[in-house]
């Protein structure tokens, strides 16, 4: 395990040294604070669309963060040659991988809360209450379902060539998954056979990511959903996560090194 | 596999019998035999030069013995454990020919990484760490950026990241490679010291020069074959050449063009055409 | 130039937006109406791929008086039963219950106490509406509803009528946007005179476009002259009054109901007659 978290604390240190994060968040901020600044028929109180404003702000800014900064770790070590002195030290492929997963992991839940943090100021500068366990509930949900993306983009970087295409393809998959995936059994019902049974096979064999998703609940103030609920939703993405990662493991331990 | 050595007289690398093949994809040529049958010992405390030109199989061996590359036949040990095992590495370091690290780490993080991974504790690590940077002259650098290094820099902070567990084998791949006459000078005084301290140096290189200076025995390989191996001073001797001399030999290389020698070939050189097998000592000689 | 000369060519506006999306800022301006309509039920809305029957015209509109309804079907239950353990899984991750934002919306939905709560959450949906005016200025509803609101729930009364009569620059002689602004001197500022103005403006408007077309209008026309009949009856002028109730009457969809107010009506002016017969009003005082 240590050699995990030493891999995992390589990989956040190079999060918050790179600009990627610094320029997401500040880009957040402007934009939200522009949005806020504009006059409602001189309403102060109007506060729903600034928080569907910055909450989609704040998904599109993780989704970026995780699926970039996990698709160019193994291709980046490779390529920098970092790999080879690494893996000659007592570290297996399967540790490294972990490792990386992890980082990639705790680095999205770190530039998450700071996101969260100020989607909270924001949200509670007009409407004068924190509904914290909403939040919580939130910020978690979304974490886990980026451990997910995360564990996809990392076996999608041992598959695919170059990280630019890993990052396209993954980031598609993951707004389709978000957008469509709700909806694909809607749509199978109407196609014939054997459109229906395909789409219906893809519709249970996608990690549905709309499960993690609160921004309706959050933006429009629905209490917060039983912890319960929570707790499936959560060992459905790990279950996800494990199976990319297993099969991230087992398509590295194959491959060769240079 | 470990064979019934006592404790000292235990390779510490042994490689028995190694082939690797490499696939070639998307062509129809055929797999290329990379290393061929490769048997090599090198024992605790020596300086072993793994010499042969490029394409030779030294760097293919080498990562092997890393774990980089499976074997496609045969098998390699480190310390009397199978190369297959991570806990092989425990007790080497590595430097490789390019050296390249984190940018963004300072060489402190870098070493504390490693240093981690190979269990040290915290003050064990600071401790090293101040010790292997005072060797590689790294001290007044150490807080900065490995982006900030210059060349002869980087590679002082991977022979440093090499040291830092004490490792008992060393596998240098091309120490001296881009680096000055005085960085030369300094590497080779560090794989000095290091001999002075009772451990094994296990480095190819193109400069044969240094090699005959620094190493106990050498190897020389060609074509995936090892062709020559033993002490420098008796190889000398034996052949009646320097190693340059003898490596050009080995290798086949005749007024500009190059030519490969069979083992026959190299034994009526040295000894005339009217040798026979059963009277002349082999090439592979015993130390 | 040559570019000049095509018609529709956006570079000839001064408006961003305009130039930036063209008429396609038309779709822009549909989707946050009913984006507006979706942030009006807290989220709960149907999606192309769901039974839209029930939403074909957005419930803030239909609650302001704006336009006439299309719905049909349940508007309780569009999702319909779980298809799936998945679908049944992830309705507890967005709004699966109907609410309106001024019956309290998600919290008042949910607060044990049967408290409505602060039912001026509807302004949420304003930020939706004034996008949708600002991508169309040409849309009228989009002015008419966010005017009702405006002034019924939120009480801003001023802010209402600049909205209207910026959409009456936009839009000269629309006779929706005058009977709304009708409503605002009739409802709010008690100017009877200036109601009753307008609103005739608006029929006039309303009579020489709306009998041109096949099918004219009705549901605006009734609006107008319902407002207008009870406006003079209120003011006493009952001759007035029962001129605009019988052409309510005409073409309302319920004449019995307006029956009985004409009924009333005439009650009212025949109790007049018989009060002044009684009671002669005095001559006015020589002033001194």
């Amino acid at each position: 395990m240590k050699n995990i978290f030493a891999v995992s604390s390589i990989v956040i240190k190079e999060l918050y040294r790179r600009k990627d994060f610094y320029v997401l968040f500040i880009l957040t901020v402007l934009i939200c604070l522009v949005m806020a600044s504009v006059n409602i028929f001189n309403d102060k109180g109007v506060i729903r669309y600034l928080k569907e404003i910055c909450l989609l702000l704040v998904w599109i800014a993780s989704l970026v963060i995780a699926i970039t900064t996990t698709a160019r770790q193994i291709p980046a070590e490779r390529e920098n040659r970092t790999l080879f002195p690494l893996l000659a030290k007592p570290l297996t492929r399967t540790e490294l991988l972990l490792g990386k997963f992890l980082g990639c992991w705790l680095a999205s839940g770190l530039t998450l809360l700071c996101f969260y943090v100020f989607f909270g100021l924001l949200a509670g500068s007009r409407e004068h209450h924190w509904p914290v366990v909403n939040y919580l509930q939130a910020g978690t949900l979304h974490w886990v379902m980026l451990g997910v993306v995360i564990a996809m983009t990392l076996l999608g970087s041992l598959v695919f060539a170059a990280p630019s295409s890993n990052a396209t393809i993954c980031f598609v998959i993951a707004t389709g998954i978000l957008i469509m995936g709700r909806h694909l059994n809607k749509v199978a019902l109407h196609l014939p056979e054997p459109r229906r049974g395909i789409l219906y096979s893809i519709y249970y064999a996608i990690p549905h990511f709309e499960l993690f998703d609160m921004r309706d609940l959050i933006v429009h103030n629905w209490p917060p959903i039983a912890w319960q609920v929570c707790g499936l939703a959560t060992l459905y993405a790990l279950a996800y996560a494990a199976v990319f990662l297993i099969a991230a493991c087992v398509v590295f331990r194959r491959r060769a090194l240079n | 596999m470990k064979e019934s050595h006592s404790a000292d007289q235990l390779p510490v690398i042994e490689v028995k019998n190694l082939s690797v093949t490499y696939r070639v994809r998307g062509t129809r040529q055929p797999d290329k035999l990379a290393v061929k049958d490769l048997c090599l010992s090198v024992r605790s405390g020596e300086v072993f030069g793994f010499l042969g030109p490029n394409g030779a199989g030294k760097t293919t061996t080498m990562n092997v013995l890393l774990g980089f590359v499976n074997a496609t036949g045969g098998d390699a040990f480190l310390f009397g454990t199978n190369v297959r095992e991570p806990i092989a590495r425990q007790r080497i370091g590595y430097l490789p020919e390019l050296t390249y690290y984190y940018k963004f780490l300072t060489a402190e993080e870098l070493l504390r990484f490693y240093a981690k991974i190979f269990g040290i504790p915290k003050a064990e690590t600071e401790r090293r760490m101040d010790a292997v940077l005072k060797l590689v002259e790294l001290e007044g650098a150490r807080k900065r950026p490995i982006k900030t290094y210059s060349k002869g820099m980087q590679q002082r902070v991977g022979l440093a990241q090499a040291l830092i567990n004490d490792p008992d084998l060393l596998i240098l791949d091309e120490p001296t490679s881009g680096l000055d006459p005085i960085g030369r000078m300094k590497v080779r005084e560090i794989i000095q010291r290091l001999k002075d301290e009772g451990k094994t140096v296990f480095f190819s290189s193109h400069e044969l020069g240094e090699v005959e200076t620094v190493c106990d025995r050498v190897a020389i390989l060609h074509q995936g074959e090892l062709k020559v191996e033993g002490r420098v001073c008796e190889l000398a001797h034996q052949h009646q050449c320097n190693l340059e001399q003898l490596f050009l030999r080995v290798i086949g290389y005749n007024n500009g063009s190059s030519v490969v020698r069979s083992e026959s070939d190299l034994k009526r050189d040295q000894f005339g055409p009217s040798f026979q097998h059963s009277t002349i000592p082999s090439l592979h000689s015993v130390p | 130039m040559w570019f000049e000369a095509w018609e529709g060519n956006r570079a000839r506006s001064g408006d961003l937006l305009q130039t930036l999306l063209g008429d396609s800022r038309r779709i822009f301006a549909n989707h946050f109406f009913v984006k507006a309509d979706a942030y009006f039920h807290s989220g709960y809305y149907p999606t192309i791929f769901d039974n839209r029957e029930a939403f074909e015209t957005p419930h803030m509109a239909e609650d302001a008086g704006a336009v006439a309804s299309n719905n049909q079907g349940d508007e309780n239950g569009f999702l319909g039963k779980p298809r799936d353990w998945i679908d049944a899984f992830s309705r507890q991750f967005y709004p699966s219950i109907h609410t309106h934002l001024d019956e309290g919306g998600a919290q008042g939905h949910t607060a044990s106490s049967g408290d409505l709560g602060d039912n001026s959450e509807v302004r949420e949906i304003l930020p939706w509406l004034r996008l949708s005016a600002e991508l169309d200025p040409n849309s009228i509803r989009t002015y008419t509803v966010t005017a009702y609101w405006l002034r019924r729930q939120m009480g801003k009364v001023a802010e209402a009528e600049q909205f209207l009569r910026d959409g009456l620059r936009e839009n000269p002689g629309s006779y929706e946007i005058l009977f709304e602004l009708g409503r605002i001197f009739d409802e709010n500022h008690h100017d009877a005179d200036r109601a009753r103005n307008l609103w005739e403006l608006a029929l006039r408007n309303w009579q020489k476009v709306e009998l041109t077309k096949p099918d004219p209008d009705n549901f605006l026309f009734l609006q107008i002259v319902s407002h207008l009949a009870m406006l003079e009856e209120r003011e006493g002028n009952f001759h007035q009054a029962l001129a605009y109730m019988e052409l309510w009457k005409a073409h309302s969809m319920q004449p019995a109901k307006v029956q009985g107010r004409i009924d009333a009506v005439r009650q009212k002016i025949s109790s007049a007659k018989s009060l002044s017969l009684e009671h002669p009003q005095p001559p006015n005082p020589i002033p001194e």
